[in-house]
């Protein structure tokens, strides 16, 4: 089956005075249809890097020198002003990390609903307004609530209306940065649970990316990690969570303290600065890595569909483990 | 056990919300009662609006207690400090915020804050007496003399700690100091807090919503839902053995590899059911149990602390937690929701 999305060999370079800061490099993966797939990583891995990249939305000084990015087999690195405007929002939605914030105060949640519909598919303000109520029933708020501006709804409601608002063109990909970091347990288990039926019900596939590894496993098919701008493990979800195979995985996965278990001293992940030539995890790292510490090495298949960044002596290490 | 450092008795907290047309009062803490004792950190759990944030801020006196005493050495300071907190009283008690980037000024250097608050409350600020002060919370001597946005998250939330704990206080209440920052850092000023408590037998008070570093890092913890609290005891065995149905339900909303497929919906409706209509108490042997009295019953003891909870029986007093809990509701079973309503019980937690 074609993949919804295919990103090749992707580098991402962020463009300063006299330096050059890598983003993103060498990043592989593809979405199938239907499927959910998730980014995890810490702050400044480079995964909103790749969600901006993939909805074309980097701005200079941010540049991609390499790499392929392919929507149901179109390019999207060369789609013109036009093209991309049809599209964002009608063939890839993003949901933002602030999204509860990407409301604008002053119209209210109607307003700003109806315009997707006026603007995108030229419907008649009546029509759309009752494509808006529908919307918000989908996401389980009143559709009295049109009239509300953003302020008088809570950040789990925003959140809701912001999603609703992404899929409101039946979009084939949703993006979705950190949906619900600044929400708690309660909210984001019930967001969660929202998105996953109108995953059900729309069949729309999920570019999913939080740097909670829990959340992100309990939630998707297969996902990546990615540390330093590379992707350094790229698995089945349940498999990875089973067992990481790279250290850096398996450090991510320790960060949280559990909720089961005896207690035990955990260590934060290494604070240690990433240069062009070095790995920065490598100082980090529990197990002797000595053979990659020059550089993150490139994505190798260990067993079909389970992809580890390591040079060939490890590898053929891992698949006998 | 050893006299509380802090207790606070029925502690209570009103606010006036609407216009001057449509004033009406949210009930946001409900007769509240427990200790903080010295060297021990005390978690305090629950959802946003279960009103968590206020009991923190009524103790560090940002916010006027309707009803209710703090004792601190067993002294009412709500009555002989009335109006205006004194600063001995802010000498003991220093509060840790939420966001690293909202409470440092961004125009001074890292040394103005820590000297303001050493000179503030009678220490001298000698190069030496900073230099300690911040490598206690385990940032480098070169740092004084950086601004607040050269730092990163996690550094930044070292400094403001830094700063509490200037003037060497005996209670630090931190309001959810890890929430606004990264995975990497996060474990790390966990650990220092662990690290204070024992080293300077500070008393802590950890509001979070993160039941997983609550786990790890508390010796007690306290749920709290709709503004009063629910379950206290050891913090192992409040999140091993819950006996509150709200406990459970904050628990199964818990993201969680281990339990494949997520949550149970057949399990959360039954427990939210158990607290918006309880039909009895499993702990009330006795006959104690009260519909309208906040009645405690003792359901286990764990390293010398009690494990209790409210009776079931009596349901949230406050309509907060119809609201909040409906608003739960809405996604599972489709049931008509009041929006409105729970858009208010947000507000009150701002």
């Amino acid at each position: 089956m074609e993949p919804v999305l295919e990103v090749n060999g992707l580098r991402v370079e962020y463009r300063g005075d006299g330096r050059t800061v890598v983003g993103a490099d060498g990043v592989s993966f593809s979405i199938g249809s239907g499927e959910i797939f998730g980014l995890a990583g810490e702050s400044g891995c480079g995964k909103s890097t790749i969600a901006n990249a993939v909805t074309r939305l980097l701005k200079p000084p941010a540049d991609i020198t390499a790499g392929s990015i392919r929507f149901q087999g179109r390019d999207v690195l060369a789609l013109d002003a036009r093209e991309l405007r049809a599209f964002r929002w009608r063939e890839i939605a993003m949901v933002f990390q602030s999204a509860m914030n990407s409301l604008n105060p002053v119209l209210t949640i109607g307003e700003q609903i109806v315009d997707i519909f006026t603007t995108h598919e030229r419907m008649r303000k009546r029509a759309a307004r009752e494509r808006a109520g529908e919307l918000l029933q989908l996401v389980g708020i009143d559709p009295g609530r049109l009239k509300a501006y953003p302020h008088q709804l809570s950040g789990g409601m925003r959140q809701r209306v912001v999603i609703a608002m992404a899929v409101a063109l039946k979009p084939r990909l949703l993006i979705m940065d950190e949906p619900t970091t600044a929400l708690d347990v309660v909210v984001q288990q019930e967001i969660m649970a929202q998105i996953r039926d109108l995953q059900r019900e729309l069949g729309f596939s999920i570019l999913f990316i939080t740097h909670d590894m829990s959340l992100m496993i309990e939630l998707s098919d297969r996902m990546g990690v990615m540390y330093g701008g590379r992707i350094v493990e790229l698995a089945d979800a349940k498999d990875l969570f089973a067992g990481p195979l790279h250290p850096y995985t398996e450090a991510l996965m320790n960060a949280f303290p559990p909720l089961t278990g005896p207690r035990q001293e955990l260590t934060g992940l290494f604070d240690a600065p990433r240069t062009a030539d070095s790995c920065g995890f490598h100082v980090g790292c529990p197990e002797d890595r000595s053979d990659c510490s020059m550089n993150i090495p490139d994505l190798r298949e260990i067993t079909p569909g389970r992809w580890v960044a390591r040079s060939k002596a490890r590898s053929s290490e891992g698949a006998s483990r | 056990m050893t006299e509380p450092l802090l207790s606070v008795r029925g502690l209570t907290k009103d606010f006036q919300v609407g216009t001057i047309f449509s004033r009406r009062r949210v009930r946001a803490v409900n007769d509240v009662s427990f200790d903080l004792p010295a060297g021990r950190i005390t978690a305090l759990v629950g959802e946003s609006g279960s009103g968590k944030s206020t009991i923190a801020r009524c103790l560090a006196r940002l916010e006027q207690p309707s009803a209710g005493q703090v004792l601190l050495d067993g002294q009412d300071i709500l009555r002989t400090e009335r109006r205006r907190v004194s600063r001995a009283y802010r000498r003991k008690v220093q509060m840790v915020f939420q966001d690293p980037f909202g409470s440092l000024n961004p125009v001074h250097r890292i040394e103005h804050f820590l000297t303001r608050a050493l000179v503030l409350h009678g220490h001298s600020a000698t190069p030496e007496a900073l230099r300690e002060l911040i490598k206690t919370v385990g940032l480098t001597e070169d740092m004084l003399q950086s601004y607040p946005h050269e730092l990163s998250g996690g550094q930044r939330q070292r400094v403001s700690i830094a700063r509490a704990l200037a003037v060497e206080p005996r209670l630090v209440l931190a309001d959810e100091p890890t929430s606004m920052l990264d995975v990497s850092v996060r474990v790390g000023v966990l650990n220092l807090m662990r690290r204070l408590r024992d080293e300077r037998n500070i008393a802590m008070l950890y509001i979070t919503h993160d039941l997983g570093s609550a786990r790890y890092l508390a010796d007690t913890t306290m749920v709290m839902f709709a503004g009063e609290l629910v379950e206290g005891g050891d913090a192992l065995a409040v999140m091993d053995a819950p006996a509150h149905p709200y406990t459970r339900l904050l628990l199964s909303a818990v993201p969680d590899p281990e339990r494949a497929g997520g949550h149970d919906p057949v399990e959360r409706a039954k427990h939210r059911e158990a607290i918006l209509n309880p039909m009895s108490c499993p702990y009330g042997d006795d006959g104690t149990c009260s519909r309208t009295e906040p009645v405690r019953h003792i359901v286990g003891e764990d390293d010398g602390q009690p494990h209790w909870v409210r009776c079931h029986l009596r349901a949230p007093a406050s309509d907060i937690a119809r609201r909040v809990l409906k608003a739960t509701d809405r996604l599972d079973d489709e049931a008509p929701d009041a929006p409105d309503a729970t858009e208010k019980a947000e507000t009150t937690a701002a």
